[in-house]
């Protein structure tokens, strides 16, 4: 049994940290053994989140972004946090295709691809009172299936 | 290379991750293709793409919708298991056509009435 490992990593609210938020995460799971798909749908969810942080959160302007993980055997739990403008109703900004910016071409699924990809997600937001996005995942279950 | 246009079709070679950075930035450099020509085909060129999220998903369709009016057609192509994934989930291939190769492509566009 191992115990239970984490890591907190603070980061600039800026385009192009996208990258840098998804490769860490995607190297601290390691320990989990995932599979090259099971990486890619982690890495996946935290670019959504982390862009959502950036693009709606912060509204591009300047502002610090908290990613927290914890893996504990195959368990991978992954917090991305804001303390940006918030979101005044949850429900409606999670639902598929739902945008605030379709002037900016954003396909409004952020959070179908986090649901999607991991195996459960929760928002946790109000307005002026930042967001905070909580993904589970086992490593090593079935992976869902498309048609 | 990141874009190249001839004869009314705007080929996009995808960087090897497609975020909103990326996205944001593609857009910008190829924004003036569409003042200055008709484009009519697009074709996103996935070959060197290993990473995709829901941003890439918005510029195919904010493209779409440039060429959709002049009944131009939007493809795909050299798309790996990965992005596959990710286009399949998101429901794009209703307006997306994935295709095997650049030739196949051009063989589908003088179909639909194209001609160099």
């Amino acid at each position: 049994m191992n115990s239970a490992n984490e890591m907190n990593v603070e980061f600039d609210s800026v385009a192009k940290n996208e990258s840098f938020a998804r490769v860490i995460v995607a190297s601290f799971i390691t320990s989990t053994n995932p599979t090259l798909e099971e990486v890619s749908d982690i890495k996946t969810a935290v670019s959504e989140a982390v862009t959502n942080a950036i693009i709606h959160g912060y509204e591009k302007g300047a502002g610090k972004i908290w990613i927290r993980t914890v893996v504990e055997d195959r368990s991978v739990y992954i917090e991305v946090r804001d303390k940006g403008i918030g979101i005044a109703d949850v429900k409606q900004a999670m639902e598929p295709l739902f945008t605030t910016k379709p002037e900016e071409e954003r396909s409004g699924m952020g959070f179908s691809f986090m649901e999607a990809f991991m195996d459960r997600l929760e928002v946790e937001s109000a307005a002026g009172e930042g967001t905070v996005v909580k993904m589970w995942k086992e490593i090593g279950a079935p992976a869902p299936h498309y048609e | 290379m990141v874009y190249e246009v001839a004869n009314g079709v705007l080929i996009y070679y995808l960087p090897e991750e497609l975020d909103h950075y990326a996205a944001d930035m593609l857009k910008r450099k190829t924004a003036h293709v569409f003042d200055e020509e008709e484009i009519r085909y697009l074709i996103f060129d996935f070959s060197k793409t290993q990473f995709m999220d829901s941003s890439g998903i918005g510029l195919i369709t904010g493209r779409f919708r440039m060429v959709h009016d002049k009944g131009g057609c939007v493809y795909a192509v050299h798309v790996n298991e990965t992005i596959d994934r990710i286009l399949l989930m998101s429901g794009i291939y209703r307006i997306l056509k994935k295709m095997d190769s650049l030739d196949a492509i051009k063989k589908e566009m003088v179909k639909g009435g194209y001609y160099e």
